[in-house]
């Protein structure tokens, strides 16, 4: 009896599998973490709600990559946003978590919407709900229904995952949620979307139009630079990671998209190397973004402050904590020989090669992708550096940072897991790219084993002959041998030379951490190179008691929230003005209510006279 | 005769429309009472049910006496001004009576039940429930809505009684017995409200509203 329900609702190809490896590998430092996490920051019914949260969640999602049939994903798919909606709230003390609830609630659930239109599109097609069924059903759809289908499955996919302009919620959800949680939030569940969009357009739905990829990787590249100039901007730890995440989604999407259009233009091979590549980056950036979230978790619970310009100095307070943060910091901003460069090398790889192999306008298309990715990394970099360096570097900014302890054992060990498997996955690239390459050629229905894939240890040539050359292990090697000779020729002859003094500061001889660098100083530069997009502005307040006495000066500066301001904003603005046009039929008089229920009777009769 | 009597019964409804004050309008309700106590009476003479013969007597006793008694006993303890305060006057009220009457005329005749006095019948019924709610939409105080639900409720009576012969007798006695209860309760409410707001202007009441 079950084991016939498991064969016939269950589904174990290696997407899956892979999906299923991604949940667990997160969920369960995450887990350990939280022992530690919540210990003290909730009471003890409160914590024994978390545990079953996050049980719940955990099963959801996993049943939510394993399931074979319409209708009970959308199920599973539905419980995970309900528990995930309640792992938001569940720092009920704030308000904000009220509010980023509900505009979590909300977008999700308008994404749902999107869905379920496109899974009835389907269920018309193949009178059933079957993953099989369906793809079948599929390829005999016309292709005006498969295009609306399609959209339909990007947009409520999209929501899920945060692609610019449904980015939103992310935001708000991701740092409201206990840290463990955000990390699993953040890791995983908006990689879900990810498979969703892998099962029900490539494998399901089949690609059957070029502008399918070209759309997802247009959008793609939008949410990297959307996503990482936010990040910038950000002063909230929490929050900065969150659109990280954003822009990372876009990484992995790129890799899809790219898949999609060689799938289209007949190119299997490079299709599976592209696919792969966004595979690796999934999981990579589970990986490094669920250490960065637990990082963050520990700065907060060991200052109560997610504000980096209240931070500084916690290297010296937290020195095991800052070396973690600090290796996800290098992985997320794809520094070799760390898992993130592994993946983003790959991306940039599968996008030359597409240049190599299309002609015309696509060419100059994959150059600016290609290029506005670097441009991301680049940018991401810069991000991590404001990060690590405002909130471990330098002194203290306040009394938060300068109390912080460095956290429990519990805690430590879930971030060690994670940067163990950081430079693992690093390291081990090529044997993890032939299991990933695997993994595609199921997914895009390829036997990747009859391929000329060469792959041995040192040397990565996807195509026999090219020269695509990677092995992170050599790289590491080189960087040991450059350090070191750096280190030899330092001690050798630039020793001499240290003279150890106090900072200048032209005379005044009282510099405290109020004269240190800020991250809003920081991002400065890219707030104004990139103005036409944030429109930064300022606001000023000055006090004067006389005309030459100024008794308070206060200085803001804020960046306008494009999306919000001219695409939220005015939809929200409608709701409320057609609820509010509603509301005029319901003015409270029985005499009314009582006339429209005869009305409707009259109509109803009238109605039925024409049957 | 029945269609005599049908016709009595769609009479003093036009007399409950065009009523502009409480005792004309319970006047109006106990002369429907008594048209509906004469039509059971006739269905139980000429198919010689003795069940028929109960209910028709209580028809008179509840409808007729006590029911339109405590609605005057209630309309004198209140006291406030008698008029019903008409939201559609008089004449055009009639009007809207004539048009909902021969609505039903059309719909009786899409429900298919013959041509004989029984179309008739349907029809009238009918027009008593659609007027009965007519009466509740269209008066301010209270108690035309009370009024209106048991004209309402006169109307289904008639209409079960000549589309299926009459319900069950327990049935129909539950029912009096529900609205001699609602008459009592919904006497109480308008006695309440009255006490609380010093009126029983329904069309205030949208005040309470958030």
């Amino acid at each position: 009896m079950m084991s016939t329900f498991l064969k016939q609702f269950l589904i174990f190809d290696p997407l899956s599998l892979f999906f299923l490896f991604v949940i667990f590998i997160i969920s369960l430092p995450s887990a350990v973490y939280s022992f530690g996490y919540l210990k003290g920051e909730y009471t003890p019914a409160k914590i024994t709600l978390a545990w079953f949260l996050l049980f719940a969640f955990v099963l959801s999602m996993a049943l939510v990559v394993t399931v074979s049939n319409v209708f009970i994903f959308l199920v599973f798919w539905e419980i995970m946003s309900l528990v995930s909606y309640f792992l938001v709230v569940f720092d009920t003390r704030h308000e904000k978590s009220i509010q980023a609830g509900m505009i979590y609630i909300v977008m999700t659930h308008i994404g749902t919407a999107f869905l379920i239109a496109a899974f009835l599109v389907m269920y018309k097609y193949a009178n059933s709900f079957d993953f099989f069924a369906i793809k079948n059903a599929c390829q005999a759809m016309p292709l005006q229904t498969k295009n609306i289908v399609f959209l339909l499955l990007l947009i409520g996919f999209g929501t899920k995952a945060g692609i610019v302009p449904l980015h939103i919620w992310l935001p708000y959800a991701h740092p409201q949620a206990p840290s463990h949680i955000s990390s699993v939030m953040s890791g995983v569940m908006i990689k879900t979307a990810i498979y969703g969009i892998i099962r029900f357009v490539i494998v399901m739905l089949g690609v059957n139009s070029s502008w399918w990829g070209i759309l997802i990787l247009v959008l793609a590249v939008i949410s990297c630079l959307v996503g990482v100039i936010y990040a910038l901007m950000e002063h909230d730890i929490k929050r900065l990671l969150a659109y990280h995440s954003v822009e990372n989604i876009g990484i992995i999407l790129l890799g899809v998209g790219l898949a999609m259009f060689f799938i289209r233009m007949n190119m299997p091979y490079l299709a599976v190397f592209s696919l792969m590549a966004g595979l690796y980056h999934l999981i990579n950036h589970a990986i490094f973004k669920g250490l960065l979230f637990l990082c963050a978790g520990s700065v907060y619970k060991a200052t109560g402050t997610r504000d980096i310009e209240k931070l500084g100095g916690l290297i010296k307070k937290m020195p095991q904590t800052s070396a973690y943060f600090l290796l996800g910091a290098m992985a997320i901003s794809a520094l070799p020989p760390l898992n993130g460069f592994v993946s983003e090398w790959l991306t940039l790889q599968a996008f030359f090669l597409g240049a190599f192999n299309v002609t015309g306008g696509a060419k100059l298309f994959f150059g600016i992708c290609a290029s506005l990715l670097a441009l991301t990394s680049g940018l991401a970099a810069a991000c991590f550096v404001k990060a690590f360096g405002i909130t471990f570097l330098g002194q203290p900014r306040s009394h938060y940072a300068k109390d912080a302890k460095e956290v429990t054992l519990s805690m430590k060990a879930g971030m060690f897991f994670l940067s163990v498997l950081i430079i693992i996955f690093g390291l081990a690239a090529v044997k993890i790219m032939k299991l990933l390459a695997k993994v595609a050629g199921g997914a895009i229905g390829l036997d990747t084993g009859a391929m000329s894939f060469s792959i041995n240890n040192f040397i990565l040539s996807p195509q026999a002959g090219k020269d695509i050359y990677l092995s992170t292990p050599l790289l590491l090697l080189m960087l040991i041998l450059l350090g070191a000779a750096g280190f030899c020729i330092y001690m050798l002859f630039g020793r001499k030379r240290v003279v150890i003094y106090r900072t200048w500061d032209c005379g005044y001889y009282k510099l405290d951490s109020r004269n240190e660098y800020t991250a809003t100083a920081f991002s400065k530069p890219f707030r104004i190179a990139f103005s036409f997009f944030l429109m930064p502005y300022r606001r000023t307040q000055k006090i004067r008691e006389s005309f030459y006495h100024i008794k308070s000066f206060t200085y803001e500066t804020h960046t306008t929230l494009v999306f919000k301001k001219y695409i939220y904003d005015p939809a929200i603005a409608l709701v409320f003005r057609l609820a509010g046009s509603m509301k005029r039929i319901q003015p409270g008089s029985i005499h009314l209510y009582l006339g429209y229920i005869f009305i409707t009777l009259l109509l109803l009769i009238i109605f039925m006279r024409q049957f | 005769m029945r269609e005599l009597i049908l016709f009595g019964v769609l009479a003093t409804t036009y007399l409950m429309v065009i009523a502009k004050r409480m005792p004309a309008l319970i006047r109006g309700f106990r002369y429907q009472s008594f048209f509906l106590f004469l039509i059971t009476l006739v269905a139980g003479y000429t198919e010689k049910q003795i069940n028929l013969y109960f209910i028709a007597l209580l028809i008179l006793v509840l409808k007729v006496f006590i029911i339109p008694h405590v609605l005057n006993l209630i309309a004198k303890k209140i006291s406030v001004e008698e008029n019903l305060g008409l939201f559609v006057n008089a004449q055009l009220s009639l009007i809207v009576a004539l048009a909902l009457t021969y609505c039903s005329r059309v719909f009786s005749e899409t429900l298919g039940f013959g041509m004989d006095y029984r179309l008739a019948a349907i029809t009238v019924a009918f027009s008593v429930i659609f007027i009965g709610a007519f009466l509740m939409i269209s008066r301010m105080k209270a108690f035309a809505q009370v009024t209106g639900l048991l004209v309402m409720e006169n109307g289904i009576f008639l209409f079960a009684s000549f589309v299926s012969g009459g319900m069950p007798f327990f049935v129909e006695i539950a029912v009096f017995l529900d609205v001699f209860v609602s008459v009592i309760i919904m006497g109480l409410f308008i006695y309440r409200v009255n006490k609380l707001f010093t009126h029983i202007d329904v069309n205030k009441l949208s005040r309470l509203k958030g």
